[in-house]
């Protein structure tokens, strides 16, 4: 049942009857508004949190010294790095030891390379003679230094065949 | 208006009324989204107002209707909900702090550095954290302080000003174990203080020779840090206190004391608070026009009168959106004033915590500078006994004071403001008077070397000044023939003590705990 | 205004303020941050080819096995990896050649400073609660100390003689040494483009260079071999070979290391375990925080160099109650014993990292410093007794012995003076050296012996009787004694301006005969007459009062 109280004209309403349609609340849309912008630039500023700019990673670039006594087809492998090392006549070259497949580190043997994971095989240039590997290893970037000192960069790859010369 | 689910053969090639009806409804999604995330419209009028309120997971702690007196920025300041958001501020740059923090002694130093330099928005981060702490432990002792004396404990808020006591100590007990984490110089010094309070019950168990037999001195001291000295042990229970236990224990408690304002009936107001808010404004409109003695039953389950009843002309507001408003108005305003701080000043951070090397003067974080200032005369009383005496005596307060003169109002009560005014003049005098002599003095062991310790323990500025307030409390009762006056008085002069107290403890001492007027007159090293 | 709208207006003024400071906030993280700008500015510097693929980005050189996530190369970006330098840029020039990678090591391990910072005064190790800050750029040789704990250096005046041949005999014409030096003939004549000498020291080299040069000359018809190259003498060759030992790449402090091994300071002071304890351990001077300094009597910058520089010059001022007197240093000893104070780090790498010297010094206690009876002298005895055995006079303090006094030497045997050094004299300021208490060697006491010997030019006495013969009367020699040794020995023979008699490692180890003689012959240089003789400022004595004096004296020994 909804009486209607008597009094000045639209001075008092009864909760059942909707109100009529109020003026625009500019303020009140505006301190709203202003508020979900502001906290919508914190969050998304705070979106970049969880990536640190440095990581405690060793740097993808590094410096190696091939020894003299290096022949071609013999890989030098840096430690603690997943890169081998190989100079030939035509320059120096270096391939990532990542297998594609599923990231183990392969072994190299004397034909190639070979990843105990999952059996899949690589000739000498990375390419992939057998198993689940899905392409080639890649080369990676090499840059002369000095005499012998090299620059790889693990995060770079070159074209299959790049030799940096000695 | 739904696309019905009637069938039709209409052959291939043209829309098909399925296909049409389709295609309206996916037009539709974005309004009937909406439509479906308001279950009962858009909160234009008092109902719908109401049931986006208790509707809602997250909003139905507050109830549907407010007092107007209880939006008034004179009844609360904001006070409480400031405090909430300063929490809500901590707890989300805690979160994001977390994902490189480390707590284990070797590492914990170089992964604040490393949120500092290398960690987007890492420094601003940690500097909001600290600053929001600080804020928080300021916005609760003004709150108490505010609830105190609008004498807004009094019955039936009993209970719900105990919560608050749990809260505070929760909060410091927050802002405590958090000073530990960084593991620089301050935080380590400052928790061996610490500790050492804990162990103070020692002074009275050795006085009286029992402590090989019962030690909870050393029993809290040892729980504290897992192990004899500040290592790893106390660090990781530090962090586990900090990021799990105390903020889950907040929360819940924060839960609790916001239901029993509900069941209290909203905040305390004077008994002519309706008149004194004056008329409606035309936006609102009465409620409980139609019978405002009947009685309501919840659900049917509980027969009874709900808190509402017996309200006369309506003063109450929809929570949605006034109540909402103001508690937005006042998060925003901790933020930034949290921004403003964490933009001019950066939080500290000394060298690396080096047991070899104490720091001179150690100080613990600042709201406990004023017990240190107490624990240098006695371990014992100025860690925990007058602590103690202090939280007994807020707990008892709302048990003792049994009146209803003067509720929800600023200074009510017999005496007022005049009253409260001149118990600053007491407290401050008494603070500053006992502070001058222990400073020019010193104290009872300066003149007398051999007397024990016990002496000394019951005999010290702390309880001296303790007493004197006492006395003048229990003055003001007789002299005002009311436990609300000597309440009044207590509350002031202790307020008044703990800030003087604590002035001096930061301002004031300098190595070896000696007075200084100021820092340059430190001697070096 | 009602309490909605006043609410209204806070929030969006609020909400408006926190926008604002947010975005300063963003800008300050992203655009104007020092190392960005930094990075900025080379990238401006470098050639347009290699500007696309530069990024701005933080970089660090990341090691943990020492504790190295050194950031230093964010602004020092022509240092960082596959980066090249700008020449001559003081901020992004190449690194300098050095023994070891700086990519691999870091930059903390020998510079100082703060690693993990991105802001220069905090990276510099110079904003406040930082207590390594980094070396200045001369003093940065001083950070191979931190794992060269126990680089060997030879003595001075050998290592200062040996650099003097290289010169004279012009091997500089065909090698490079220290940065000097290499081919470099008038009118671009060619040359013979010789090894490096810098650091055969730690790389080795063939012992047998002067045969291989010497045939070389003389198959050679003309040119650098025939005109550069000379005899030089075997002790000239066995300097040069000293000199070339000592050349690891860090040539200042080598000598610097070398100039504090002739003045005595070990004699005091403990470095590693060997030395005096009169003074403080100076194992790790060179890591002493410089805020917990007191710089009141130090002008100039708060620095550790400064303050190490001024306590030399005025130890008593800079550090009240210090027992160090002062030594009238020259300002290049200053300048060096402060580089090589400020070496004396122990920073605690893994083993893996261990150089050979610290190897063989605390696996094989193999010395540092040269073993001869000279060094070891100048290390530890120099301070106290002057490099010639003249005995030290500093003001303020009592005079100490000149044990090069030939009238000493010619009374003390070598066994005398061995068991002086190994024991000392305890409750006086002689210090027991022995292997226990000092960590002096035996032998190396025996070279300390021979070359104490040496001053004095007179041979040791024979020890031909027993070392007990008095049988004077000790009644008499009580009064003999208090007549005419009390004032300078002390009524007790406590010791007074003469040295003290009532010591039990003097007593138990002094013969009779020494002791006699010492009284009949006096001291000449000292205040000890020759009692054998007449004079003017004390009694002369028979033979028989010297021997009840000296019963006397014995009656003082505790046997066994």
């Amino acid at each position: 049942m909804t009486t209607t109280p008597s009094g000045p004209a639209g001075a008092a309403r009864s909760r059942l009857e909707p109100e009529p349609m109020p003026r625009r609340d500019f303020l009140g849309l505006a301190a709203l508004w202003s508020a979900a912008v502001a906290l919508g630039f914190a969050l998304i500023g705070s979106l970049r949190l969880p990536r640190a700019a440095v990581v405690p990673a060793p740097s993808r670039k590094f410096r190696i010294t091939l020894p003299e006594t290096l022949t071609a087809g013999e890989p030098f492998l840096p430690p603690g790095r997943s890169v081998a090392v190989f100079r030939d006549a035509a320059g120096v070259y270096a391939i990532s030891r990542v297998c594609t497949h599923l990231g183990c580190l392969v072994k190299n043997e004397a034909s190639g390379f070979q990843c105990p994971c999952h059996g899949s095989r690589f000739a000498l240039d990375g390419s992939v003679t057998k198993g689940p590997a899905p392409k080639a290893l890649p080369w990676v970037a090499v840059t002369r230094v000095a005499a012998g000192t090299y620059m790889v960069d693990e995060s770079t790859t070159v074209p299959s065949g790049t030799k940096e010369k000695a | 208006m739904t696309a019905g689910s009637s069938r039709s053969t209409a052959p291939a090639g043209g829309a098909t009324p399925a296909m049409q009806r389709f295609l309206h409804n996916l037009r539709a999604v974005p309004r009937q989204f909406r439509a479906s995330l308001l279950r009962s419209g858009a909160p234009t009028t008092d109902r719908s107002r109401s049931s986006f309120v208790f509707g809602n997971l997250f909003l139905h702690l507050h109830a549907v209707r407010v007092h107007r007196w209880t939006l008034r920025w004179a009844t609360t300041w904001g006070l409480g909900i400031m405090a909430l958001s300063a929490f809500l501020l901590t707890l989300i740059t805690g979160i994001l702090l977390m994902f490189y923090y480390k707590p284990y002694p070797a590492v914990a130093y170089d992964s604040i550095k490393d949120i500092h330099f290398v960690v987007p928005t890492g420094q601003f981060m940690r500097n909001i954290h600290r600053w929001a702490a600080q804020v928080m432990v300021v916005a609760v002792i003004l709150h108490m302080a505010r609830v105190f004396f609008t004498a807004a404990y009094r019955a039936p808020r009993e209970y719900n000003w105990v919560i608050g006591m749990a809260l505070l100590v929760v909060t410091l007990g927050l802002s405590f174990t958090g000073y530990l984490l960084p593991w620089d110089q301050l935080a380590y010094w400052a928790i061996t203080i610490g500790a050492n309070i804990a162990q103070s019950p020692r002074e009275v168990t050795d006085a009286l020779g029992l402590t090989a037999f019962f030690d909870p001195g050393g029993l809290q001291r040892f729980i504290l840090l897992g192990s004899d000295d500040i290592g790893e042990e106390a660090l990781i229970r530090f962090y586990l206190l900090h990021v799990m236990i105390l903020p889950l224990a907040l929360a819940a408690l924060v839960g609790v004391h916001f239901w029993r304002i509900r069941k209290d009936g909203g905040m305390a107001k004077p008994a002519d608070a309706d008149e004194r808010v004056g008329a409606p404004d035309v936006q609102t409109y009465p409620v409980f026009t139609e019978a405002p003695t009947r009685t309501y039953h919840l659900a049917a389950i509980v027969r009874g009168r709900t808190p509402a009843v017996g309200r006369g002309p309506e003063r109450t507001l929809p929570a949605m959106p006034h109540l909402f408003y103001a508690e937005l108005g006042v998060f925003m305003l901790t933020v930034l004033v949290c921004l403003v701080l964490s933009l001019v000043s950066d939080a500290p951070l000394k060298e690396l915590a080096n047991p070899a090397v104490p720091e001179n003067p150690a100080k613990a974080p600042w709201y406990f500078l004023g017990l240190q200032e107490l624990v240098a005369y006695s371990a014992f009383m100025g860690g925990m006994g007058i602590p103690m005496i202090v939280i007994l005596g807020l707990l008892l307060i709302p048990y003792l004071d049994r009146e209803t003169d003067g509720t929800g109002d600023w200074f009510g009560g017999p005496g007022g403001l005049s009253l409260v005014l001149r118990s600053v003049v007491v407290g401050l005098v008494a603070v500053l008077a006992i502070e001058a002599f222990a400073i020019r003095f010193g104290w009872i062991r300066e003149w007398f070397p051999h007397v024990p310790q016990i002496v000394i323990t019951l005999v010290n500025p702390g309880t001296v000044l303790t007493a004197i307030y006492a006395a003048y409390s229990v003055w003001l009762v007789r002299r005002y023939d009311s436990t609300r006056a000597g309440a009044l008085g207590l509350f002031t002069c202790f307020l008044c003590g703990f800030l003087v107290l604590t002035i001096v403890g930061t301002h004031f001492r300098g190595p070896n705990w000696d007075f200084f007027w100021s820092p340059s007159q430190w001697p070096v090293h | 205004m009602n309490t909605l709208r006043a609410n209204k207006w806070l929030l969006l003024a609020s909400s408006v303020g926190t926008l604002v400071l947010l975005g300063v906030a963003a800008y300050r993280e992203n655009v104007s941050r020092e190392w960005r700008r930094l990075q900025r500015d080379y990238a401006a510097k470098l050639p347009p080819a290699q500007q696309a693929a530069f990024t701005v980005q933080l970089r660090q050189v990341y090691n943990p096995a020492l504790h190295a996530s050194d950031r230093c190369i964010s602004c020092h970006v022509g240092m960082a990896a596959g980066e090249t330098g700008i020449k001559g840029d003081r901020v992004f020039g190449s690194h300098p050649d050095v023994v070891h990678d700086p990519l691999q090591y870091g930059c903390v391990v020998c510079h100082g400073g703060q690693g993990r910072a991105t802001e220069q005064a905090d990276a510099h190790g110079t904003a406040p609660f930082w207590p390594e800050p980094m070396l200045t750029r001369t003093a940065s040789v001083a950070g191979c100390g931190a794992c060269h704990t126990h680089v060997a250096v030879p003595k001075l005046d050998e290592l200062r003689h040996g650099q003097a041949l290289v010169e004279r005999n012009d091997c500089l014409a065909c090698h490079g040494l220290d940065n000097r030096g290499g081919t470099l003939r008038p009118g671009g004549a060619p040359g013979v483009q010789a090894p490096d000498l810098s650091r055969v020291g730690a790389k080795g080299y063939t012992r047998d260079w002067y045969a291989h040069h010497m045939r070389e000359r003389a198959a050679a018809s003309g040119g650098p071999w025939r005109t550069s190259m000379g005899e030089i003498s075997p002790q000239d060759q066995r300097l040069i070979n000293v000199f070339l030992d000592s050349r690891v790449g860090a040539p200042r402090l080598v000598d610097a290391k070398a100039v504090f091994h002739t003045l005595g300071c070990r004699g005091c002071h403990k470095i590693g375990g060997v030395g005096g304890d009169d003074g403080p351990d100076l194992s790790r001077e060179g890591e002493k925080d410089p805020a917990r300094l007191d710089y009141t009597h130090v002008p100039g910058d708060h620095t550790l160099a400064n303050w190490l520089g001024q306590h030399f010059r005025a130890p008593g001022a800079v550090a009240p109650g210090s027992l160090m007197p002062v030594l009238g240093l020259s300002e290049e000893q200053i300048n060096a014993l402060v580089l090589y104070l400020q070496s004396l780090r122990r920073s605690s790498y893994p083993e893996a990292y261990w150089p050979k010297d610290r190897v063989l010094a605390q696996r094989f206690g193999a010395r540092e410093f040269a073993a001869d009876g000279a060094t070891l002298y100048g290390t530890f005895c120099a301070a106290c007794h002057g490099l010639r055995g003249e005995g030290m006079r500093y003001p303020g303090m009592a005079a100490f012995p000149a044990i090069g006094n030939p009238d000493f030497l010619a009374v003390a045997s070598d066994r005398f003076i061995s068991a002086t050094v190994q024991h000392g004299r305890p409750g006086r300021r002689m210090p027991a050296w022995g292997a226990a208490e000092g960590g002096l060697r035996p032998a190396e006491v025996e070279a300390v012996v021979a070359h104490v010997r040496g001053f004095g030019g007179v041979a040791p006495p024979a020890e031909s009787e027993p070392a007990r013969w008095v049988r004077g009367n000790a009644d008499d020699g009580q009064r003999l004694y208090a007549a005419n040794c009390a004032s300078c020995h002390g009524p007790q023979g406590e010791g007074k301006e003469g040295p003290q008699l009532h010591n039990q490692v003097l007593l138990t180890h002094a013969t009779d005969r020494y002791l006699v003689e010492t009284v009949r012959r006096g001291r000449r240089g000292t205040s000890m007459p020759g009692f054998a003789n007449p004079g003017s400022a004390h009694r002369q004595l028979a033979d028989a009062e010297i021997e009840a004096i000296v019963t006397f004296l014995r009656t003082w020994e505790v046997k066994g």
